[in-house]
């Protein structure tokens, strides 16, 4: 792959992470399960894809179309309620393309006989949870949240982070002293619980998460970054850029920054996966993101009720995806640190 | 002033003195008290040991005072120390005897006369005499009791409490009731033993009460269990109202942390009696013991005031300030989908915002789920388009659309299913999960639109609290839902202060049918039964539990056959099966028939 434009030492980089096999290989796995948990709508929905009726084209997934157009009517005898598009494609009296899990992860389905937790079968996959919802369709909705907010947080912290870190390397002195004080003692909050207390006051959603998340998660990486500044401030080609003249937010960020990224880079991932981790937490104590949210966590939470042990679905389907995202973001990680920081030239050890 | 003239004047003012103390003229009284007392079965065998469990480790055996109300103080009270002058039967809701024999209420509806039971002794054999009962009034407006709820309860009922003799009783209350049996009852505490002074609370904690009732503290084993032995012979023992109450010799009180422990403890034996309080288990239950006739499952009708419980609309924020509206939304709610699809169909749905008690309005007719009503409704409310995204919306853009508020995460299965129904009916519901103390803050500062209500009550409701106007202008009051008008107040103030029962009776019908029509509590469900799990060896009376049953710590009928338990032993130990009878529900009040009749009036 030919990236006219990067540096030699970033190009180098990135061919050594791609010659890391399983590190490669993991980072395009989850890039395309992330790209296809965008598309969940596609995927798994109630909603047919595309729907021909009568000589009409109709493309349902984000459009509401009532009964009366494809000349259904529901069981109250309403025909302004919105079309049910499996029984459309079962009656075959339009031409239906279902995405391929035909079930929304919010609709409950009561056509069993017992009642819900119904286990895995040829409709449900993975089986239905405790209000007969599709487990399959809730675990890839929960994906796409669970790494939309590990996106969002890692730019957030790492941003925040990152800036404040290197402030505090370059400026050293007093503002280091302070700041550094600050950190201390903002780090020595407990971080759960003051997210479970903000969380239980007001409806917390997705972004709301992500900021009171932010807040604690930033401070990670302000040790590194201030290590890191430090050591680059000595290095001549800073001598060299001051005597020119060059601002200080210059010298910290066009010059010194990009060498110091190292840490920045082989912390992401493992970031991302504290950040899954942490989501994934707060929903199963029931203090993150409101009902009736896909998550991850929920489920687990549901499969661990006593009601539900022996419905093993539950509970077995999120730890596997959990325990497989993570090991995937794992490899990367690893993968990364192996491509920037090679062990060749570790000076540790 | 001579010798002889003060000898004189200290007679007179002597005679005048003793004259005063018999001013109460005690024998003109027309005593009052039941001979219907009988509560349990005199047929009752007596021994064994009762073994039950609490899910806490008592923090104190007091009765008063902080952590005194915790799982434990059922037993606590009804087996030992919560004895009062008079009770209500259980069964038939006559006053009776228990600590006083007879009684005199006067004609000012606050002054009650009592004559105590001589018989009556502490479990250290000091006799019971009234002063123990002006001890009790004294006690709790002590701030060493460290119990505000007692202080202030002794302050608003009591004006005095006064021991005319040895073992009689005089309690005057602070003002008129139709009750005063109800609000004016008190129960002894031993005077010899107490020292009401600073510290009384930590140095009563653990220490064995002296008790008036047939059971004492014999064993604590700190974190593990509580034993109760029975006195024998007790004071009442051959008393007519004590015949087939109190019956085992021992009471064992195993603590099991986790609940559903419990369970194993019972198929084990370590149990001998469970209350099984979900219908999941309840229905998935397979246990052999059952199948052999060694443990009864039993499912007991009883009748007792269930509260309310349901969602309450606030009258005063939009949409609910329309009563169209909030018809539309008690004609959506499918409250069969949740019972049969979640619960196991075993939940009967509430009507009455009285439900269990004779103020009940018999004619209610429940709203049920009927979409095209409520799409009637929601017309009437102005929500006559369907959005792009299938929510109705009124002329102006106003959608259909409002937040519920609730505080039990174990309720999100359920309240998610009726969201969605609501979804396809056109109506948006955002749920707002919080923490329950916040929902609950909530609900008393009229901060919500729609939220789950959970109220219980006593044996006579308090419709004041909930639905007069007093209440309106004030937040952090019961009055949630902001609901008042003048005819209700009228039909309110005839319940609390007028004399004639069955005028009372009417108003509260009639207060009962104009709140329904209002619309703004939608009743969930009820369950009046108990499912129950016991073994062979322990026996009831027919009907099971009195007919107010709520807690078997509440009902002392039981008994232990020990020659069923040798039977018992013996058909576990060579594997053989007892009879098996087959009848799993009891219904002695016909209650289960009551609420088949009404819910068949609902497909009507």
């Amino acid at each position: 792959m030919r990236l006219p434009g990067l540096d030699p030492i970033t190009k180098k980089r990135l061919q050594r992470f791609r010659r890391i096999k399983r590190g490669y290989y993991s980072f395009l796995t989850l890039v395309i399960l992330f790209i296809i948990s965008l598309f969940s709508e596609f995927v798994a929905n109630d909603r047919a894809i595309f729907v021909q009726h009568e000589g009409k084209m109709y493309f349902p997934t984000f459009r509401y179309h009532d009964m009366a157009t494809f000349g259904q009517e529901d069981e109250y005898g309403f025909n302004d309620v919105e079309a049910n598009y499996r029984a459309l494609k079962d009656e075959k009296k339009a031409f239906v393309i279902m995405p391929l899990i035909p079930f929304d992860p919010y609709e409950p389905d009561f056509t069993y006989d017992e009642p819900p937790p119904n286990r895995p079968d040829r409709y449900h996959w993975l089986g239905t949870d405790g209000q007969g919802r599709d487990v399959l369709a809730r675990l890839l909705y929960g994906f796409r949240i669970s790494m939309i907010f590990a996106l969002c947080l890692v730019i957030v912290s790492q941003t925040t982070g990152t800036i404040i870190g290197s402030l505090q390397g370059y400026k050293g002195g007093t503002f280091d002293l302070l700041s550094q004080r600050f950190v201390e003692i903002w780090s020595s909050l407990p971080f759960l619980f003051v997210v479970i207390i903000l969380a239980s006051m007001f409806r917390v959603n997705v972004i709301v998460l992500v900021l009171i998340y932010a807040l604690f998660q930033w401070i990670g990486i302000t040790y590194f970054m201030r290590t890191e500044m430090y050591r680059e401030k000595t290095r001549e080609y800073c001598l060299a850029a001051q005597s020119y003249g060059a601002s200080g937010w210059r010298i910290m960020f066009r010059h010194l920054l990009p060498n110091c990224i190292t840490p920045l880079v082989t912390l992401t991932p493992f970031t991302i996966v504290g950040a899954i981790f942490g989501l994934t937490a707060l929903d199963f104590l029931g203090y993150g993101l409101p009902p009736p949210t896909p998550s991850w966590g929920e489920l687990i939470g549901q499969g661990l009720q006593s009601d539900n042990r022996d419905s093993v679905w539950l509970s077995i389907s999120p730890f596997g995806a959990i325990s497989f995202t993570l090991i995937l973001v794992t490899f990367v990680g690893e993968s990364v640190r192996e491509a920037f920081d090679p062990k060749q030239y570790a000076r540790y050890k | 002033m001579t010798r002889f003239t003060f000898l004189l004047s200290a007679v007179v003012l002597c005679l005048f003195t003793v004259s005063s103390v018999q001013a109460e003229d005690l024998s003109q009284i027309e005593w009052e008290t039941s001979a219907n007392v009988l509560i349990g079965d005199p047929n009752a065998k007596q021994g064994g040991t009762f073994r039950t469990w609490i899910n806490a480790y008592p923090l104190t055996f007091r009765l008063v005072g902080p952590d005194s109300n915790d799982g434990f103080s059922g037993w606590k009270r009804s087996f030992s120390q919560d004895f009062t002058l008079a009770q209500m039967h259980p069964t038939t809701d006559e006053w009776i005897p228990l600590m006083a024999t007879h009684w005199k209420t006067m004609p000012d509806g606050k002054t009650i006369y009592f004559k105590l039971d001589p018989d009556a002794t502490w479990s250290d054999g000091k006799p019971i005499t009234a002063s123990d009962y002006v001890f009790t009034w004294e006690m709790c407006q002590s701030p060493h009791i460290v119990d505000p709820f007692y202080n202030q309860y002794m302050l608003d009922y009591y004006e005095s409490v006064e021991a005319l003799d040895t073992y009689t009783l005089k309690i005057v209350g602070k003002q008129k009731s139709w009750r005063p049996l109800y609000e004016y009852n008190l129960w002894p505490m031993p005077r010899h033993v107490h020292d009401i002074k600073d510290g009384w609370v930590k140095d009563m904690n653990l220490v064995t009460p002296t008790v008036p009732g047939p059971y004492v503290i014999t064993e604590q084993q700190q974190g593990k269990k509580v034993v109760f032995e029975r006195t024998r012979p007790w004071w009442g023992d051959g008393k007519e109202r004590f015949k087939g109450l109190f019956n085992v010799d021992k009471i064992d009180v195993l603590v099991v942390l986790d609940t559903d422990k419990a369970y194993d403890h019972f198929v084990k034996g370590d149990i001998n009696f469970l209350r099984m309080t979900t219908a999941k288990t309840w229905a998935e239950m397979d246990l052999e013991a059952v199948d052999k006739g060694w443990v009864q499952k039993k499912r007991i009708f009883v009748d007792y005031p269930q509260g309310m419980y349901g969602f309450a609309m606030n009258v005063q924020k939009p949409p609910f300030t329309d009563v169209n509206f909030r018809k539309a939304l008690q004609y959506s709610l499918d409250f069969d989908e949740i019972n049969d699809n979640l619960m196991y169909s075993a939940y009967f749905r509430m009507v009455s915002a009285f439900e269990g008690m004779i103020y009940e309005n018999p004619d209610l007719k429940p709203y049920g789920f009927d979409p095209k009503k409520a799409r009637e409704h929601l017309s009437l409310a102005g929500f006559t388009k369907r959005g792009k995204d299938g929510i109705f919306a009124k002329e102006d853009g106003t959608r259909a659309s409002f937040s519920f508020t609730y505080g039990s995460p174990g309720l999100t299965r359920h309240v998610t299913v009726v969201k969605q129904k609501f979804k396809r009916l056109g109506i948006e519901m955002e749920l707002d999960l919080l923490e329950g103390g916040t929902a609950f803050k909530k609900g008393l500062e009229r901060d919500y639109q729609c939220m789950l209500m959970s109220r219980t009550t006593n044996f006579f409701p308090g419709p004041h609290q909930y639905f007069h106007s007093d209440f309106l202008p004030t937040t952090n009051n019961n009055n949630i839902w902001a609901y008042g008008t003048p005819e209700t107040d009228k039909l309110i103030d005839v319940y609390r202060f007028d004399e004639d029962a069955d005028a009372r009776l009417k108003a509260m019908h009639e207060l009962d049918a104009a709140i329904q029509d209002a619309a703004f509590y939608i009743p969930l469900w009820q369950a009046p039964f108990v499912r129950v799990l016991h073994w062979n060896d322990v026996q009831f009376p027919r009907g099971y539990f009195p007919k107010r049953f709520q807690r078997i710590e509440n009902s002392q009928v039981f008994w232990i056959d020990t020659d069923k338990e040798a039977e018992l032993m013996a058909a576990k130990k060579s594997g053989k099966s007892l009879t098996v009878d087959g009848v799993v529900d009891v219904d002695a009040y016909g209650i289960k028939a009551a609420m088949e009749k009404s819910m068949s009036s609902l497909s009507n």
